[in-house]
C-alpha cells in the first residue's frame, strides 16, 4: 500500500513537473496571455480586419495567419513597433527563420541582411510559393534591373534562367555559405551540375585546354550574351579567333607563356613601352600580377577589358578617394559637381597606366591642360588664376584651380569646394576679411 | 619592488606617449640660389645635420645642412645624368646616398658629394632573380633592404652588394608600399590597400601582421620610418597626416592635417627623423619640405 501510494507521489510530480515545463516553454501567445475568449483567436481580429478574409483566400498563407494566430506577430494593445508588432519589423521574423541568414556565410543578401522581409515576401499571404511577392525570376529583377537588361536584350541567354527555378536555379535568395554573389557554389562546379564536360565538343570548343577546372565566369557571362557560347560582350581578340596559344602554353596545362607584363607586351609592345618610359608608372603593372591586376585577359562585360566599371576597378585599391566620391554624389548640396566625379570616370583626370606628374595625372598643367578639357576658362569667376599668382599659403605654388577645388570630390561641399563654405575658403588668403 | 617599478614604467609610457604632438619649426621652399623645389617625394636624414632631398619635380636632389632648427646657406645641388626621376632617398653611415629612380626603377648610388657611383646591383640572388624595388631603406649597420613587389619579398643586401636573405610577403594582402627597419633589426612594411603594418624579425623569413586595419586613423598611408625609440610613423598621403604607432603597432596619435598653410600637409610622400628627433617632410603637393619636432 504504501509502495502504491509512493508510485502514485512520483507520477503525480511526474505529470505535474511535465505540465508545468510545458506551459513554461510554450510560446506566449499559446498560454493565452491576452486572456481572448475562448476560440477567438484570429477570429476576434478578422471582424475588424476584414480585409484578412480575403488574404486567407490564397493559394499560399503564413502558417500562423492560417492558424488564426495574429498575435504571433502582433501585439492586440500597444506596442513600440509599427502595425502593432511583436518587435522591430527587422528582427521579428528571425524570431522563428533563424535558418535563412546562419553564421559564418560567405555572401548575403542585403535585404536579408537588413532584415526586409517585406521586399520579396508578403508576411501574411500571396498565390506564390513561400507567399513571394511576384513569382519567378521577375521579383528578383524588379530590384536586379542590371541582370535583367543581361537577360532580355541579349541574343543568347543562359537556359537555366528560363528554365525551373530561373534565377533560382544558380542562387540562394537569402545567403550562400559556399560563394560570392549568392552562389549556391563557385563557379566551376556550380557550371559543372548541368554541363558535361565529358563530351567530345565540350573539349573542341575549349581548344582542348584542361578547363573544367578554371573560372567559367572568366570568359563566358553566366546571365547571356550576344556572343556565341555566352562569351561576355568584350572579348579579348585572341580568345574569340580561338587563338589561345598566342598567350598559353600548349594545351597540356593553362600556364602562360610569360609572366605579367611581359606576356601583354608580346601583343602591346608600343603601349607598355610607352609606359614605362614615364616619369611614374602605376606600380600595380609592374608586381606579380601586373595587368591583369584591372584586365581580365579573357572576356567582360567592360571596355577595354576592365574588370569592372572605372570606379570599382579604380576602388578596389583606391576605396578611400573613391568613398569620397560617391559621398559627393550622395549628398551633394548642388548640382555642381565635376562629370568625371559624377559618373566616377577616374581616368579622365589621372593616366592608370603611367604619367609624368605625381598622382598620375594626365597634365602638368592642371589649369589649362587639364580642367581646361571640359570647363571653359575664366568663365565662372574673375579670380586671378595661373602662373603669375602666388598661392600666399604655399609660396612655390602658383594658383590654379585646385587651390580652391578638391577634384575627386569633398563629400558635400559646394561646387566641390575644399571648404564648407565660400567665406571659410576665401579668407585662407584674404586675412583681411576677419579684421 | 622592481617589479613593480617595471610595471610602473610600462603603464606611464602610453599615457605619455598618447599626449603627442608635431611642432612645425620651419619649412624650405627652395636652394640657396632661390629655385623653388618642385613637388618633392623624398627626404633622407643623416646624422644631426645632414638633409639630403629628392626635388622630383626638378629632377634633382638637394644637399642641405641643419643646425638648430634653422638651414645654413651653401646648399648642394646634385644632378647626375643617370638619376631623372628621384623619389625616395636614403644615406648610410657614410653618408653615401642612395635614391630610387620613378622612371628607371632602379637604385642609384652617390657619393656623398653626389657623384655617381653605380647602380645598386645585388649579388646572389636566390631564384627568381628578377625583381622590382618599389621602395627600400638602409639600416643602421647599411645594409640595404629592396622592397620587391614583383617577387613578393623583400631583399636584404650587405652593404657590398651581396644577398643576404629574403623576407616572404604574407599570403594575404593588398599593395606594400614602403619599408623601414628600426633600431632593434625588426623590419616593418606597410600595406597601403589594408591599411596594415607587418612586421618580421631581425633574422626572420616572413612577416606577419603587426596591427590589423589602421582605416579607421588612415587614409592611404604609403611610407613609414621609425623614430630611436621604435615609434612607428605613417605617413597617410591622401590624408595628408601623420600617424604615430607604439613599438606595438597601437595607434597613439594623427597628427598635422590636409591644408596649404605652413604646419599643414598636401599629398606628402617620404619622412625622415635625424638624431636630434627633428622629423623632415616632403609636402609633395605643396611643394616644400616641413620641418616638425615631436612635443611630448
Amino acid at each position: 500500500m504504501k509502495i502504491k501510494a509512493i508510485k502514485f507521489g512520483h507520477a503525480a510530480l511526474f505529470l505535474l513537473f511535465t505540465v508545468s515545463f510545458l506551459f513554461y516553454g510554450a510560446p506566449a501567445h499559446s498560454k493565452n496571455e491576452f486572456k481572448l475568449k475562448l476560440g477567438a483567436k484570429g477570429q476576434t481580429c478578422l471582424k475588424c480586419h476584414e480585409t484578412f478574409n480575403e488574404t486567407l483566400k490564397n493559394r499560399f498563407v503564413h502558417p500562423l495567419l492560417k492558424k488564426g494566430e495574429c498575435i504571433g506577430c502582433h501585439v492586440p494593445h500597444t506596442s513600440s513597433h509599427k502595425s502593432l508588432l511583436k518587435a522591430d519589423k527587422a528582427k521579428l521574423c528571425y524570431n522563428c527563420h533563424k535558418e535563412v541568414l546562419p553564421e559564418n556565410v560567405l555572401s548575403s543578401h542585403e535585404v536579408v541582411v537588413e532584415g526586409n522581409c517585406n521586399s520579396c515576401h508578403d508576411s501574411h499571404g500571396s498565390n506564390n510559393k513561400f507567399i513571394l511577392l511576384k513569382s519567378g525570376n521577375e521579383l528578383c529583377f524588379d530590384c536586379h534591373k542590371d541582370k535583367s537588361a543581361d537577360f532580355r536584350n541579349v541574343r543568347f541567354k543562359h537556359k537555366s534562367l528560363e528554365n525551373g527555378k530561373g534565377c533560382l536555379n544558380c542562387h540562394d535568395p537569402h545567403s550562400s555559405a559556399k560563394s560570392s554573389s549568392l552562389l549556391e557554389s563557385r563557379a566551376p562546379s556550380l557550371c559543372l551540375k548541368c554541363h558535361q564536360t565529358n563530351k567530345e565538343s565540350f573539349a573542341k570548343k575549349h581548344m582542348n585546354y584542361p578547363v573544367t577546372t578554371a573560372d567559367c565566369t572568366s570568359c563566358h557571362n553566366p546571365h547571356g550574351s550576344n556572343n556565341r557560347g555566352l562569351i561576355f560582350d568584350v572579348a579579348h581578340a585572341a580568345v574569340t579567333e580561338g587563338k589561345c596559344t598566342e598567350c598559353h602554353q600548349k594545351p597540356i596545362s593553362l600556364e602562360t607563356k610569360k609572366k605579367t607584363t611581359q606576356l601583354c607586351r608580346e601583343c602591346h609592345q608600343d603601349m607598355v613601352d610607352k609606359t614605362f618610359n614615364k616619369n611614374r608608372v602605376h606600380w600595380p603593372l609592374l608586381d606579380k600580377v601586373g595587368c591583369v591586376n584591372c584586365h581580365d585577359p579573357h572576356a567582360t562585360k567592360e571596355k577595354k577589358l576592365l574588370k569592372g566599371s572605372i570606379v570599382k576597378v579604380c576602388g578596389r585599391c583606391h576605396g578611400d578617394t573613391v568613398q569620397l566620391q560617391e559621398w559627393s554624389i550622395k549628398s551633394a548640396k548642388d548640382e555642381r559637381i565635376c562629370e568625371p566625379v559624377k559618373k566616377g570616370n577616374c581616368i579622365a583626370c589621372h593616366s592608370p597606366h603611367a604619367a609624368d606628374n605625381v598622382l598620375l595625372i594626365r597634365e602638368q598643367d592642371v589649369n589649362f591642360a587639364l580642367c581646361g578639357r571640359c570647363h571653359e576658362w575664366e568663365t565662372h569667376s574673375t579670380h586671378p588664376i595661373g602662373e603669375k599668382f602666388i598661392d600666399i599659403r604655399a609660396k612655390n605654388l602658383s594658383l590654379t584651380c585646385l587651390s580652391c577645388h578638391r577634384a575627386c570630390g569633398t563629400g558635400n561641399n559646394p561646387a566641390m569646394l575644399t571648404f564648407t563654405t565660400t567665406h571659410e575658403l576665401c579668407i585662407q588668403c584674404h586675412v583681411e576679411r576677419i579684421k | 619592488m622592481s617589479g613593480l617599478l617595471v610595471a610602473l614604467l610600462f603603464y606611464q609610457l602610453p599615457l605619455s606617449e598618447g599626449a603627442m604632438k608635431l611642432r612645425y619649426v620651419t619649412t624650405i621652399y627652395a636652394d640657396d640660389k632661390g629655385l623653388g623645389l618642385k613637388q618633392p617625394e623624398g627626404v633622407a636624414c643623416g646624422g644631426e645635420s645632414l638633409l639630403i632631398v629628392a626635388d622630383s619635380g626638378n629632377g634633382r636632389l638637394l644637399r642641405y645642412s641643419i643646425k638648430e632648427g634653422a638651414i645654413e646657406v651653401g646648399t648642394l645641388v646634385i644632378k647626375v645624368d643617370q638619376l631623372s626621376y628621384p623619389i625616395k632617398t636614403e644615406i648610410n653611415s657614410g653618408g653615401e646616398i642612395y635614391i630610387l629612380d620613378g622612371k628607371e626603377r632602379s637604385i642609384v648610388r652617390l657619393s656623398p658629394a653626389g657623384e655617381f657611383r653605380g647602380y645598386l646591383q645585388p649579388m646572389g640572388l636566390p631564384s627568381p632573380t628578377a625583381y622590382i624595388p618599389r621602395s627600400f631603406t638602409v639600416d643602421r649597420n647599411d645594409n640595404i633592404y629592396i622592397l620587391d613587389i614583383l617577387s613578393e619579398r623583400v631583399l636584404v643586401i650587405d652593404p657590398g652588394g651581396k644577398y643576404v636573405r629574403q623576407i616572404k610577403f604574407p599570403r594575404e594582402y593588398g599593395f606594400f608600399s614602403d619599408v623601414t627597419v628600426d633600431f632593434r633589426g625588426t623590419v616593418l612594411i606597410v600595406d597601403v590597400v589594408d591599411g596594415k603594418v607587418f612586421s618580421g624579425g631581425k633574422n626572420s623569413t616572413s612577416f606577419s601582421p603587426l596591427t590589423s586595419s589602421l582605416k579607421e586613423y588612415v587614409r592611404f598611408p604609403t611610407s613609414l620610418t621609425t623614430d630611436d625609440r621604435g615609434r612607428i610613423y605613417l605617413v597617410d598621403r591622401n590624408g595628408g597626416s601623420i600617424i604615430i604607432l607604439g613599438q606595438d603597432g597601437s595607434f597613439l596619435s594623427r597628427q598635422s592635417g590636409m591644408g596649404w598653410k605652413e604646419g599643414s600637409l598636401n599629398y606628402p610622400a617620404q619622412m625622415c627623423i635625424n638624431n636630434k628627433g627633428e622629423i623632415f617632410v616632403a609636402d609633395t603637393m605643396n611643394s616644400r619640405i616641413q620641418i616638425f619636432d615631436l612635443v611630448e
